[in-house]
């Protein structure tokens, strides 16, 4: 669909959801309800959960939910043909947060499709290419052992709060030039927009984000630093500066990709770590393997999903998609494919090198990537030098977070 | 700075100066290039920016520069040939300056 990115405008179609508002084209048979971000089955072991799904649902089916109706796919084949035909599967309107209808405004880049989505990401890939994130690989080191040196004496930790929450997000503030001392308060915006599942809740947080970042972005615009807040408030797209709405659009879109997916990453790489001894001590044997390893561990633990709007009628795996349908794409459960990646829940570092989609592909493929694989990279070298024995404390039981950031709420670890 | 020319599948080519330092990949996405896309940005994560690295650079430039490149070149859309090379690892040198490289007809 072509948009105006001056001119923002809801999109044309609706969501749906429950069992009473299943368009006539599904067929019966491929209506499922698998309760997949809140259902007790999947909160108790999330990525068990979407592993099992092979086998359990059809490849490709229709999802009824009380948070919306959507085709799902967990085929790795199927999640690369969608992502990657952004003309039939749009972003417009795929991102869930609702936005007031007489102030519209886009998430840029993720709701722009080509060829103007490339002129935004040319703004900022410099800072987020695999190039451009080393420039921060010294000082994510220091902050890992700063964040190491607080708890290493109790021997003791909540991993969420001491170590995965403070450690992407001070980075990530830093990067763009807002004020590290209020990442409390930026937390508690990204957790009520993002695992509230209540659509007044989000409304309501994303006014008061909105609020907030309105105001940073005039006082960049006011004084310039080297941030990416900054950086993109005075930015020119096609010769002409940026509109208000772009920049906002795009700051707040940044904004909440970076508060919560890398702390969930690591939540998930951590607790792991502490219920496998022996893999750790793997780990640490073959340092130079590191990267093999992280890709790994990014497969299993994979925290999001992909949703599209489909634009025009399309079949797809022999099933009859209409225009206006919703589809997710259950990366975690691509990233399980039997057919792609053999044995799939066996954690393996010498598996052949494939795509593995725990940064979704498509020209909306995460611009953070490699800020996110770097981080985590570090993270966990630095922790295993200092602290390469630990586990879960006894008695703990793992609570995952319902939304759609897949990771568990605390993780209590003892050494 | 080096000059890069890219073929596309129809025999279209395009010729641009390409830093040094800065990979081929990116040479083609800075300068409008159609025919690489290179959506994971350079992270060895995709196979969207597949390219033949012309015959006359095949000694130097042919073979990729590493075990992950060359597995990850089997997950391409096209057809994997002897110069096969995913074009974010291809990193340019003053030594490059005239390289050619082929774009396949589809990087999805």
């Amino acid at each position: 669909m072509a948009i105006d990115v001056l001119n923002p405008k809801p999109p044309v179609f609706q969501r749906v959801a429950g069992m009473d508002q299943i368009p006539p084209h599904v067929p019966k048979e491929l209506v499922h309800s698998a309760g997949i971000t809140f259902g007790p089955d999947f909160l108790k072991a999330p990525h068990a959960f979407m592993a099992e799904m092979h086998g359990k649902y059809p490849p490709l089916y229709y999802d009824v939910s009380p948070y919306g109706n959507a085709w799902v796919a967990i085929k790795h084949e199927d999640a690369l043909h969608i992502l990657r035909n952004a003309e039939v599967f749009s972003n417009e309107g795929a991102t869930p947060f609702p936005r007031d209808p007489d102030d519209y405004f886009y998430f840029i880049p993720q709701e722009i499709e080509p060829p103007m989505h490339r002129k935004y990401r040319n703004i900022v890939d410099q800072v987020f290419s695999p190039q451009g994130v080393l420039a921060l690989e010294s000082q994510m080191r220091v902050l890992a052992n700063e964040l190491i040196d607080d708890i290493i004496e109790k021997g003791e930790c909540d991993f969420t709060e001491s170590f995965a929450r403070p450690f992407p997000v001070t980075i990530f503030l830093r990067l763009m030039g807002l004020p590290v001392e209020m990442t409390d308060t930026f937390v508690e915006w990204a957790v009520a927009l993002l695992h509230s599942n209540e659509r007044q809740i989000m409304a309501d947080t994303l006014k008061t984000i909105s609020v907030y970042l309105k105001g940073a972005i005039e006082e960049k615009k006011a004084n310039p630093d080297d941030g990416v807040v900054s950086r993109i408030a005075h930015a020119q797209i096609d010769g002409r500066p940026m509109s208000d709405k772009e920049i906002f659009g795009f700051v707040a879109f940044l904004f909440i990709g970076g508060l919560d997916t890398v702390f969930a990453t690591l939540n998930n790489i951590w607790l792991w770590l502490a219920q496998n001894p022996d893999r750790r001590a793997e780990m640490m044997a073959a340092p130079e393997n590191i990267n093999a390893q992280l890709e790994e561990l990014l497969r299993v633990h994979s925290v999001t999903f992909s949703g599209r709007t489909v634009t025009r009628d399309f079949e797809l795996r022999g099933v009859q998609l209409k225009a206006g349908d919703k589809i997710t794409c259950i990366l975690p459960a691509c990233n399980f494919d039997p057919e792609v990646f053999p044995n799939p829940t066996v954690v393996d570092f010498h598996r052949p090198k494939k795509i593995v989609l725990a940064f979704t592909v498509g020209v909306h493929s995460c611009m953070g990537a490699h800020l996110a694989r770097l981080e985590a990279k570090v993270a966990i070298q630095e922790w295993l030098k200092r602290i390469p024995e630990f586990s879960v404390k006894p008695g703990t039981e793992i609570v995952y977070r319902p939304g759609g950031v897949i990771g568990p709420h605390h993780l209590p670890l003892v050494w | 700075m080096g000059k890069v020319t890219y073929v596309a599948a129809d025999g279209a080519a395009t010729t641009v100066d390409v830093a040094d330092g800065e990979n081929v990949m990116r040479g083609a996405l800075y300068n409008d290039v159609e025919g690489i896309i290179g959506e994971c940005g350079g992270g060895l994560a995709c196979a969207t920016c597949h390219c033949y690295v012309d015959d006359a650079w095949a000694a130097q430039l042919g073979t990729p520069a590493s075990k992950d490149e060359d597995e990850l070149i089997d997950s391409a859309s096209a057809e994997r040939r002897a110069t096969s090379r995913l074009s974010c690892q291809i990193v340019m040198d003053p030594a490059y300056d005239g390289l050619v490289v082929h774009m396949p007809e589809t990087q999805y």
